[in-house]
C-alpha cells in the first residue's frame, strides 16, 4: 500500500516540475481579404511558389518584420489577423504591374475587404483556348496599358491540375516578338507523354513584360 | 523496505533539482586572454589557422550536394530532388563575427612584441587578405554591406548602440574597398608560393583584386544593359555603367601582374596526355605549378568527403558511393578538338542510332579537359575502366527495345545487363543516374574513399588559368580583341583544342564554364553577366535549365549486325524533374529581417 502512496507522491512531484502559465492571447480571428484589381477586375497571376506577395506592416512595435500575404492565382488573398491598423503594400518589383508601392491603410475590425489597385503593363481578355486533336489553339486579346512596356514573350501553358503557370505546367511554349492586339497561337502536344497520360488538362496563356519578374495570365480554361 | 528507500531517494532527487550555487561563477580555464595569445608566436599562428578554416563558402568539395544546385551535376542518391528555384539566401555570407575576430587579431598582432617585423607584416597581410575575401563573399551575394574598417566593436550595457550601427556601403564602394585592401597588403605577403597553396601570397592578393575588379566591371556593364536594371536608390545594389571601363582596366593589370610573375604557369607536365595533365594540374598537389591559393586538407583531422561520396561503385572502398553525378549539359559544353559543337552524337540525320564499338568511342576527340573533369562511360579510373551500362538494347519488329536488371546482373549468356555503376532510373541509393561520375577532385589515393580516413584533396580557390581568363575577359571588354584572343588561346592550347581566330563574349562564357567546372565559378559568373535568368529559364525540357543524362546501352541482339556495339539515349534525368528557374529576385540575396531589427540603417534589397 505504501508503495502506491510513494508512486502517487512522485507523480504529483513530477507534475509540479512543469512550468507556469497558459498562452495569454487567443488566436487571431479577424479576416483581411481582398483582391488585386485593375479597373475593378481581379488580375490573374501566378499563385504558386509564393511568387506574388503583399506585405503588411503595423506601426508602434519595436520590430519591423512584415507579415507576408500570399496572393492566389485568381488575384485574391486573405490573412487572419488581430484587429488594428495595418499598412498594406506590394512587394518591391514583384508582379506584372508598375512598381508604385502605394501604401493602403487598413483598419481591421472583424472581416475587412480591401482592393489593391495596380496598373498592369498588359491585360489579357477574350481568351478562347481549345484542344483540337493534339493541337492547342489559343485566341486572345492583349491590351497594352503602360505605353513604355514591351512584351518579352507570350506563353501557352498546359497543366494537369488547375494550377497553371510558368513553373507548374506539363507543356509550355514561348513566343517571342509578339505585338499587342488579338493573337492566335498554337502548340503541338503530340509526343508529349505527360499530356497523353493526364486525366485532366487545364490551360492558360501568359504575357511577360520585358524586365518584369512575373507574367500576367488569362483565366484558366479546362480542356479535359 | 528497499523499494521504499529508492522512492525516498527519488523524491529527494526530484525536490532538489532546482538550487543555487556559485558553481558557474568561476574564472574560465579554457578561454585564453588576449595577453596570453599575443605574447606567443605559436598561439598567434594557431589563431590565424582557425581563420583559414572558417572561410569556405559557396560551392565546394566538402559539400558535394552543392554541385547539384546548378547545371553541373545532379543528385543521384535516393529519390528525386524537386528543386527548381533558388533560395533567397542561397550561398549567402554574413559573418561579422569573423570580421570582429579578424579585427581583434589585427589589433593584437600590431601590438605584439614577440614578432619580428617581417612576420608581423605577413600576419597583418594574411588577416586583411582573409577580411577582404570575406567582404568579397558578402558583396557578390548581397551587394554593398557595412564596412567597419579596423574597428573592434565593444558593447557595454546602457551605451548608445546607434554608434555601432553602420549603414550599408554602396556596391561599388565595397568592391573598391576590397581592391584597395589587396593593393595595400600585397607587399606584406610572401612572393614565393606557399606550401600546398594553403596560405595567402602576394599572388593570391592580386588574384582577389583581379576577380573583384572583373566582377565589379561586369556588374557595371551588364546590369545596366538589362531591360530593368537591378538597383536601389542608395546604390547598395547597382554599379553605375561609367565605372565599368575603370574596373576592367584594374582587372587586366592585376591579372597580367600574376601572369608575368613567373611563379605559376598553365601546368603542362604531360603534353602527350592532355586529359591526365588537366586532372593533375587541379587535383594533384605534388609539384603543382598552377594553383595559387586553395583550401588544403590533411590527414588526420582535416579531410573532406568528396571522394568518399562520389566514387564509382565499382571502385568504392567503403559503403558510400555515387551521391551525385555530372550531367550531360556540362559534357556537351566541352567542344571537340576540331569542332565547336560539343553535342554527343547519338543519332544520325535520319534519327537512327549511331553504333559505337566501345562506349568511350562516343567521346573520342572531345576536349581533353573532359577526361580530366568527368569520368565518362568506359573511361579509366585508377587503372581500370568505369563501366556505365544502363541495360541492353535489342530490335523487336523494327523498334529498339531495352531491358534492365538489378545492378551487376548478367543474362543467361553471361552478358552484363545493368552495371553495378548504373546508370538507372530507380530511386536506389549508391548508384549512378546521370551516366557520368566526377573526376576533377576525385582522389586516387588508396583508402581516400573510406569513412575512416576520407580525402586530403584540396579545393583550389585561385589558379593561374583564372588570371589568364580574367585577362582575356577584361581585354575583350576594353576593346583589345587581339590581346583577348591571345589569352583565350593560351587556355585552349594548354587544353589541347583548336585555337580561335576571333573572340566573342559567348566564347569567354563557354571557356569559363568548361575550364572551371566544379570550382565555384559558374553561379557567380552567370549572375554577374546577368545571364542566369536566361540560362536557367525554368522551361521544361530546356537544353540549359533541365538536367540531362546520357544512358549507354549494349546492343545484345545476335541476329543484328550491330550486336555487341553501344548506343546512347539522352534523357531528362528523373532525379531532377524540375528545370532550374532563376528569377530576377535571385540576383541578390535577401537581407534578413533580423539584421534590420538589430540595425535599422540597413536597407533591403530589390524584390524583397
Amino acid at each position: 500500500m505504501k508503495k502506491y502512496t510513494y508512486i502517487f507522491l512522485i507523480t504529483i512531484a513530477s507534475f509540479l516540475l512543469t512550468g507556469c502559465g497558459l498562452d495569454n492571447y487567443d488566436a487571431p480571428q479577424s479576416k483581411l481579404h481582398g483582391k488585386i484589381t485593375y479597373n475593378g477586375e481581379a488580375l490573374s497571376l501566378r499563385g504558386t511558389g509564393e511568387a506574388i506577395q503583399l506585405q503588411l506592416y503595423q506601426d508602434g512595435y519595436q520590430l519591423r518584420d512584415n507579415i507576408r500575404v500570399y496572393v492566389g492565382q485568381d488575384g485574391t488573398f486573405e490573412a487572419l489577423l488581430f484587429d488594428g491598423e495595418y499598412k498594406l503594400v506590394t512587394r518591391d518589383k514583384n508582379g506584372p504591374w508598375v512598381n508604385t508601392r502605394d501604401t493602403i491603410v487598413v483598419n481591421l475590425k472583424g472581416s475587412t475587404e480591401v482592393e489593391v489597385k495596380v496598373t498592369p503593363y498588359f491585360t489579357i481578355s477574350d481568351e478562347s483556348i481549345k484542344l483540337t486533336g493534339s493541337e492547342l489553339n489559343a485566341t486572345f486579346k492583349v491590351d497594352k496599358i503602360v505605353n513604355s512596356a514591351n512584351i518579352d514573350y507570350v506563353t501557352l501553358l498546359v497543366s494537369k491540375t488547375s494550377f497553371v503557370d510558368d513553373v507548374n505546367n506539363i507543356a509550355r511554349k514561348d513566343f517571342k516578338n509578339q505585338q499587342p492586339g488579338t493573337l492566335n497561337l498554337s502548340m503541338d502536344l503530340s509526343g508529349n507523354a505527360k499530356v497523353a497520360a493526364a486525366k485532366a488538362l487545364f490551360a492558360r496563356v501568359g504575357v511577360r513584360t520585358v524586365g518584369a519578374d512575373q507574367s500576367i495570365y488569362s483565366d484558366i480554361v479546362r480542356l479535359k | 523496505m528497499k523499494i521504499k528507500n529508492i522512492f525516498i531517494a527519488l523524491l529527494v532527487a526530484l525536490f532538489s533539482l532546482s538550487s543555487c550555487s556559485d558553481f558557474l561563477e568561476r574564472e574560465p580555464d579554457k578561454i585564453l586572454s588576449d595577453d596570453q595569445i599575443f605574447s606567443d608566436a605559436i598561439m598567434i599562428k594557431s589563431v590565424l589557422s582557425n581563420f583559414y578554416g572558417r572561410i569556405t563558402w559557396g560551392q565546394h568539395i566538402d559539400d558535394s550536394y552543392s554541385y547539384t544546385i546548378l547545371d553541373e551535376a545532379a543528385k543521384t542518391d535516393g529519390g528525386p530532388d524537386n528543386r527548381g528555384g533558388f533560395e533567397d539566401d542561397r550561398w549567402r555570407v554574413y559573418d561579422y563575427s569573423l570580421l570582429r575576430n579578424l579585427n581583434q587579431f589585427l589589433k593584437g598582432v600590431r601590438a605584439s612584441t614577440v614578432l619580428d617585423n617581417a612576420t608581423q607584416k605577413q600576419l597583418e597581410g594574411e588577416a586583411r587578405f582573409i577580411r577582404a575575401w570575406l567582404y568579397f563573399n558578402m558583396v557578390r551575394g548581397m551587394g554593398g554591406m557595412p564596412i567597419v574598417g579596423d574597428e573592434v566593436f565593444e558593447y557595454t550595457p546602457g551605451m548608445d548602440i546607434t554608434a555601432l550601427q553602420y549603414p550599408r556601403s554602396t556596391e561599388a564602394e565595397l568592391y573598391d574597398y576590397i581592391i584597395s585592401e589587396c593593393d595595400a597588403i600585397k607587399d606584406f605577403l610572401p612572393v614565393d608560393p606557399s606550401v600546398r597553396a594553403a596560405r595567402a601570397t602576394k599572388w593570391a592578393a592580386l588574384m582577389l583584386k583581379a576577380r573583384a575588379a572583373v566582377y565589379a566591371g561586369s556588374l557595371a556593364n551588364y546590369n545596366n544593359k538589362m531591360a530593368s536594371p537591378i538597383k536601389t536608390s542608395g546604390g547598395e545594389v547597382g554599379i553605375p555603367a561609367n565605372l565599368a571601363q575603370g574596373y576592367y582596366q584594374i582587372a587586366l593589370t592585376a591579372a597580367e601582374d600574376v601572369i608575368k610573375s613567373g611563379k605559376y604557369e598553365l601546368q603542362l607536365s604531360k603534353p602527350d596526355d592532355r586529359g591526365r595533365n588537366f586532372y593533375e594540374a587541379l587535383s594533384v598537389k605534388e609539384n603543382n605549378k598552377e594553383v595559387i591559393w586553395a583550401r588544403d586538407y590533411k590527414y588526420p583531422g582535416q579531410t573532406n568527403g568528396f571522394t568518399q561520396s562520389n566514387i564509382p561503385p565499382s571502385h568504392a572502398e567503403d559503403i558510400d558511393r555515387a551521391y551525385a553525378g555530372p550531367i550531360l549539359n556540362l559534357v556537351e559544353d566541352f567542344e571537340y578538338i576540331n569542332d565547336r559543337d560539343g553535342a554527343i552524337k547519338t543519332k544520325d540525320a535520319n534519327g537512327n542510332y549511331i553504333f559505337y564499338d566501345k562506349p568511350e568511342d562516343a567521346f573520342a576527340n572531345k576536349d581533353p579537359r573532359l577526361w580530366g573533369t568527368v569520368i565518362y562511360p568506359g573511361a579509366v579510373f585508377k587503372g581500370t575502366p568505369v563501366v556505365l551500362q544502363a541495360g541492353q538494347k535489342y530490335l523487336e519488329n523494327g523498334v529498339w527495345k531495352f531491358r534492365t536488371s538489378e545492378p551487376g546482373v548478367t543474362d543467361d549468356n553471361k552478358i552484363l545487363i545493368t552495371s553495378v555503376n548504373g546508370p538507372t532510373t530507380t530511386n536506389n541509393q549508391f548508384i549512378n543516374k546521370t551516366g557520368f561520375f566526377f573526376r576533377k577532385f576525385l582522389d586516387e589515393t588508396p583508402s581516400a574513399s573510406t569513412r575512416g580516413r576520407r580525402s586530403e584533396m584540396w579545393f583550389p580557390r585561385f589558379r593561374f588559368a583564372e588570371a589568364v581568363m580574367i585577362a582575356a575577359e577584361a581585354a575583350y571588354e576594353l576593346n583589345q580583341p587581339i590581346k583577348s584572343l591571345t589569352y583565350l588561346n593560351m587556355i585552349r592550347e594548354r587544353a589541347g583544342i583548336q585555337s580561335l581566330t576571333s573572340v566573342t563574349f559567348n566564347d569567354i562564357v563557354r571557356e569559363n564554364r568548361v575550364e572551371f567546372a566544379f570550382e565555384d565559378h559558374r553561379y557567380w559568373d552567370l549572375k554577374r553577366w546577368r545571364l542566369a535568368d536566361k540560362v536557367w529559364n525554368g522551361v521544361q525540357n530546356s537544353s540549359t535549365a533541365q538536367q540531362w543524362a546520357l544512358f549507354p546501352y549494349l546492343v545484345n541482339d545476335p541476329s543484328n549486325p550491330n550486336n555487341g556495339k553501344w548506343v546512347f539515349d539522352k534523357i531528362a534525368t528523373h532525379m531532377s524533374p524540375n528545370p532550374r528557374n532563376f528569377e530576377m529576385k535571385n540576383y541578390y540575396n535577401f537581407i534578413d529581417q533580423g539584421w534590420i531589427n538589430n540595425n535599422p540603417k540597413i536597407v533591403k534589397n530589390p524584390y524583397q
